[in-house]
């Protein structure tokens, strides 16, 4: 493992950033009005919070070792399927009718 | 490095513990998925900073397991909800 004075203060700063959006995410998802305002803080919650805390560990380890490398997996499989699940959340959440937030200006689908 | 991975997994746990709020509250079924889906990689999360705490590396490979899976179950959710079990 590679362990020095900048790796440390890189990997705190990397884990300081993914806590801080992981718990605004998780503020938003309790907060937000809407089922579909609430998928767009969960896909905040992996996007900003998630992935910092991944290359944290892949700067900690070192990316061709045995942690950093499946750190590195785990981070590839999280931003591909995300956005994925998210829209397919959010579709089905549209056709099967669940109710917009009153406050919401503009409905693209049905116009 | 070991206490402030420790705090770190702690801190993300917390967030989880806030999202079961969300799962006991909301209102349609969506909801509790993406809340669902939300613990879930905070718990991935968790398992690959305990792997690292810990210097065992069998825990990773849950971590890629629990990552994947919990995403596929959300698919099938959402796709169920549209079309019904067809």
């Amino acid at each position: 493992m590679i362990s020095s004075d900048v790796t440390d203060i890189v990997v705190v700063i990397l884990c300081a950033v993914g806590l801080f959006f992981s718990l605004t995410a998780a503020v938003g998802l309790l907060r937000m009005p809407d089922v579909y305002l609430r998928i767009q803080c969960s896909t905040q919650l992996v996007t900003l919070g998630a992935l910092p805390l991944l290359v944290a560990i892949v700067v900690f380890a070192g990316p061709i070792s045995s942690y950093g490398s499946r750190a590195l997996i785990v981070a590839a499989l999280l931003l591909v399927l995300a956005p994925a699940t998210s829209h397919a959340l959010g579709r089905s959440a549209y056709l099967t009718d669940v109710p917009m937030w009153p406050g919401a200006v503009r409905d693209e689908p049905r116009d | 490095m070991d206490t402030w991975f420790t705090a770190v997994a702690i801190a993300e746990m917390a967030i989880a513990a806030i999202l079961v709020v969300r799962l006991a509250r909301g209102p349609s079924v969506g909801d509790r998925i993406v809340a669902v889906n939300a613990m879930c990689t905070q718990c991935a999360i968790v398992v690959v900073l305990f792997s690292v705490i810990s210097g065992r590396l069998v825990s990773l490979d849950v971590a890629i397991w629990l990552a994947s899976f919990s995403y596929l179950g959300a698919l099938v959710w959402a796709r169920y909800l549209e079309r019904g079990l067809k």
